[in-house]
């Protein structure tokens, strides 16, 4: 019977630097999401800046759907940033230990 | 390739290396296959099914208007799509706190298209083993044939994906017509690639890399939790000590459990994880290793179910409860929403009025004496068959009404502004008062609504 041997990849971690884009872009995509529909049901866009003095803003419906996703996005984007470099930059309470697995063990 | 236990200290970041799930047959699996064909066909079929001469699911996004089958709801009705996210939520706290995660493992996006495209890699790489031989094998002319097939199917699989996706908001025939004549707008053709993007990159490369590193789902789901949450489990007093040993061999007699130690579980496991080694959030709950590990009994003829869907209460000998505190008030509430969902959906008003006051002029004096003011009334008629309203207004004494009447003809799916005069005799009124502006269907007594408005006089 084969044990495992070299061909087992294993529970591997991403490179840090993949690790920090990921959770940087991903969560920040999902809020924008969110935020695109709240603030579009309640906006539309072809109304922002209308008939006043700075021009209409959008000059489709969809380009002011996908210019207002992309702001969000990035915004959040810079938010989670922040964060993370606020989390990964503070000095740990307890010496760091090994988490990875550890979540198993603790189910109640 | 090293395993996690090698890596030195202080280096906890290896580098990613592929994972080359083992294909595994089985009831789960088949559940699984069954899943990804139900839920793929649903994502690619819904846009092309016609109701009454349009699209039946289609967010039309540039006229606001977000069509499902008989339905056709307005920014108006926006509440609905929350209270639609706020019972998804609840659902995926049920199911997980009754079943564990089910979700991920059957019907999560992420899973069902990276189960596809590993279907399709396996069309074009062979099995696992073939796949591993052919990774580490010099590039040759059949190496460039397999894995440049394989990649021109994941990038069309893709395209064919997010040319669906914004067959979603925008009608699927048309824009297939204007991708065909490269005349699609320039949005259009951006999300295409956007979701298809996204698609060949998370199914195609990521894959359990977005469930361990970018999912706050596996994160807290643990919370949900309990010791009678269903989970993937291993059973370690059944299977420890685990080892190798010859047919026939009675493992008692050699002090050994169940676990052969055939290491089928890990290797069919998508995100590489060792399932003996206890529940980990790596875990999506696919059942792959019960599948596998069955099969591997029923050859050993062993009992299956060394690895199965139990509880801890279960694993530990104890009885399993389904009905808990915790799935009570998960179910109410969720019983709740529905019913006040389908009640609101069902009741739901078809005409909807706005009052916006006319901005050139404050009030107007008649020489008769009375007061006017002008507002623009728009009626929406979200119904869909055309109606015709009569507009009333209350509130003041002596108020009158005067516009283009008897009856405004508002088409279905259609606002219509109204130009209205209200006058109000002079002697009632002083400085300015709340009134009421009503529409009622002459049609369809009953069908109206209302808004308020100020009615704006002097103050002397």
């Amino acid at each position: 019977m084969p044990l495992l041997g070299d061909e087992y990849a294993g529970a591997v971690r991403w490179p840090r630097l993949w690790q920090d884009v990921a959770i940087v872009a991903w969560p920040s995509f999902l809020v924008a999401a969110v935020a695109t529909m709240i603030c579009f049901a309640f906006i539309d866009p072809l109304l922002v800046g209308h008939d006043d003095f700075p021009p209409p803003a959008f000059a489709t419906r969809m380009s002011g759907y996908a210019i207002g996703f992309f702001f969000f996005w990035l915004i959040s984007a810079l938010s989670s940033l922040l964060t993370l470099y606020l989390a990964r930059t503070a000095r740990p309470e307890t010496p760091e230990k090994e988490t990875q697995g550890d979540w198993t063990r603790s189910v109640p | 390739m090293s395993s996690p236990e090698a890596i030195p200290d202080g280096e906890l970041y290896a580098a990613r290396q592929k994972i080359y799930p083992r294909e595994i047959e089985g009831r789960f699996q088949r559940l699984r296959n069954l899943a990804v064909w139900v839920l793929l066909g649903i994502y690619y079929g819904l846009p092309w099914i016609r109701w009454d001469d349009r699209q039946a699911v289609l967010f039309d996004l540039p006229a606001r208007k977000f069509h499902i089958f008989g339905l056709t709801l307005w920014p108006q009705d926006f509440y609905f799509l929350t209270w639609l996210l706020i019972i998804a939520a609840l659902s995926l706290f049920f199911f997980t706190a009754l079943a564990g995660r089910v979700f991920c493992g059957y019907a999560c996006p992420q899973t069902v298209w990276t189960e596809s495209f590993i279907w399709i890699e396996r069309w074009f790489e062979g099995n696992r083993s073939q796949q591993m031989k052919l990774a580490k094998a010099p590039w040759s002319a059949e190496k460039v044939l397999r894995k440049g097939g394989k990649q021109v199917a994941w990038v069309l699989f893709a395209l064919w994906t997010g040319y669906t996706f914004v067959g979603y908001f925008t009608p699927i025939a048309e824009l297939g017509a204007k991708i065909l004549q490269f005349s699609t707008g320039p949005w259009e053709t951006f999300w295409v690639l956007f979701y298809g993007g996204a698609t060949y990159v998370n199914a195609g490369f990521m894959r359990e890399q977005v469930c361990k590193y970018m999912c706050p789902y596996a994160r807290f789901q643990s919370a949900m939790f309990d010791r009678d949450t269903l989970i993937v489990t291993y059973d370690e007093t059944r299977g420890e000590p685990r080892g190798a040993r010859k047919k026939n061999v009675d493992p008692k007699s050699k002090g050994l459990g169940d676990c052969v130690d055939c290491t089928m579980c890990v290797q069919v496991c998508p995100t590489g994880i060792d399932i003996r080694k206890g529940l980990q959030y790596e875990c999506i709950a696919c059942a792959a290793c019960i599948d596998a590990c069955d099969e591997v009994m029923e050859k050993v003829g062993y009992p299956k179910g060394l690895i199965r869907y139990d509880t801890q209460h279960g694993l530990e000998g104890k009885a399993k409860r389904i009905v808990r505190p915790r799935t009570l008030v998960y179910a109410t509430l969720l019983a709740v929403l529905v019913a006040g969902f389908g009640v609101t959906l069902a009741n739901r008003s078809v005409v909807d009025v706005d009052v916006i006051r006319d901005r050139n002029a404050l009030f107007r004096e008649r020489p008769d004496g009375r007061i006017e003011n002008v507002y623009n009334v728009k009626i929406l008629n979200k119904d869909r068959e055309a109606h015709d309203f009569r507009i009333t207004a209350s509130g003041l004494p002596g108020v009158e009404v005067d516009y283009a009447g008897p009856t405004v003809r508002v088409e279905p799916g259609a606002v219509q502004g109204v130009p209205v005069r209200i006058r109000v005799p002079r002697a009632e009124i002083k400085g300015g008062a709340d009134l009421v502006i009503a529409i009622e269907a002459a049609d369809l007594p009953g069908l109206g609504a209302s808004g308020q408005a100020r009615f704006i006089a002097p103050t002397d």
